[in-house]
C-alpha cells in the first residue's frame, strides 16, 4: 500500500511543477529526473534472470506505450472540445497530442522488435497486439498527413473526427493484450488481484521512468502548443499586413 | 553481457529521438517567436505611418 501511496503521489505532484512558466527550471528538473532513471536502469536494478539484460528495454518501451496512450487520449478529448467550442486552443492541443504521441509510438515500435528478436527470434510478428500498434500509429501518421496543409477549416474539422474515431484502436489494444492469443507479454505492472509481478526494485525503476517520460511529455506539449498558436497567429497578422497594404 | 547491443540500440535511438525532438521543438518555437515579433513590429510602423 506504502509503494502505491508513493506512484500516487508522484504522480500528483511532479506534473504541478509543470504548471509554472519558468521552461528553464523545468528543463532542469527534467533532466535530473532523467539521469536519475538512466542510473537506476543501468546501475541499481538487477538484471532479470530469465531474459537477460535486454529485459531493461521494458522500462522505456512501456513509459513510452503509457505516454503515447495518453497523447491520443488527449488529443481524442481535444478533439471533441474543438468540434464543440470550433476553439483554436482546443485544435492547438489536439495537433500537438497527436504529433508528440506519433514520436513516442514510433518508438514503442522501434524498441518492441528490438526486444523481440533475441527474446522470441524474430524482429515482428503479425500478431493482433502489434498489429492493432503499427494500426494506431498509421492512423496518427494520417492524421499529421491532413494536418500538413496551412490553416484549412475543413481539413480540421475532418482531422478532428479522425483524432475522436482513430482513439477506438486504443482499447482494442489493451483488450488484445489481456484477452487475446497474442505473443506480446501479458501485463506484469497490475496483474489480476491487484497485484505486481514486479520486485520493489523494479517498480521503484519503472516508476521513475514513467514519471521521467510523462514529464517530458508534459514539457513538449506545452512547446508544441506555443508553436501552433504562434503560428495560427502568424496567419492572422500577415492576413492584417496583406489588407493593409492592399488599401 | 549477452544482447548487451540490442540494449545499446534501443536506448541510442530513443534518446537520439527525443533529443532530436526537443531541440527541433525549441528551435521552431523561438523561429516563429522572432518572426512573430519583426511582423509586430512592421505592422505597427504601418499604423503609425
Amino acid at each position: 500500500m506504502r509503494i502505491f501511496g508513493t506512484i500516487l503521489l508522484f504522480f500528483i505532484v511532479f506534473p504541478l511543477i509543470f504548471i509554472r512558466r519558468n521552461s528553464v527550471f523545468q528543463a532542469v528538473i527534467l533532466y535530473i529526473i532523467m539521469d536519475i532513471a538512466i542510473f537506476l536502469v543501468f546501475i541499481y536494478v538487477p538484471t532479470e534472470k530469465v531474459q537477460g539484460i535486454v529485459q531493461k528495454i521494458f522500462y522505456f518501451h512501456v513509459s513510452s506505450a503509457i505516454t503515447m496512450f495518453l497523447a491520443f487520449f488527449i488529443a481524442f478529448v481535444a478533439s471533441i472540445m474543438f468540434l464543440w467550442k470550433s476553439s483554436d486552443w482546443w485544435d492547438a492541443v489536439a495537433l500537438s497530442s497527436v504529433e508528440i504521441g506519433v514520436v513516442f509510438c514510433t518508438l514503442v515500435l522501434i524498441t518492441g522488435p528490438i526486444w523481440a528478436r533475441p527474446i522470441w527470434g524474430a524482429w515482428w510478428s503479425w500478431d493482433p497486439t502489434l498489429t492493432l500498434s503499427l494500426v494506431l500509429w498509421l492512423i496518427y501518421v494520417a492524421y499529421l498527413m491532413l494536418r500538413a496543409d496551412a490553416h484549412d477549416p475543413k481539413r480540421t474539422r475532418f482531422a478532428a473526427v479522425l483524432g475522436i474515431v482513430g482513439f477506438v484502436d486504443v482499447p482494442l489494444i489493451f483488450w488484445s493484450v489481456e484477452k487475446w492469443r497474442t505473443l506480446h507479454p501479458k501485463p506484469v505492472l497490475i496483474q489480476e488481484g491487484g497485484t505486481t509481478g514486479l520486485t520493489f526494485a523494479m517498480l521503484l525503476t519503472f516508476v521513475v521512468c514513467l514519471g521521467a517520460f510523462l514529464l517530458l511529455f508534459f514539457y513538449l506539449l506545452r512547446e508544441r502548443t506555443s508553436i501552433a498558436q504562434s503560428r495560427y497567429s502568424l496567419e492572422v497578422l500577415r492576413q492584417e499586413v496583406d489588407d493593409l497594404l492592399a488599401r | 553481457m549477452k544482447n548487451f547491443w540490442y540494449l545499446f540500440a534501443a536506448y541510442s535511438i530513443i534518446w537520439t529521438a527525443l533529443w532530436a525532438y526537443t531541440i527541433r521543438l525549441s528551435r521552431k518555437n523561438k523561429e516563429l517567436q522572432e518572426e512573430l515579433h519583426d511582423l509586430q513590429a512592421r505592422v505597427e510602423r504601418v499604423l503609425t505611418k
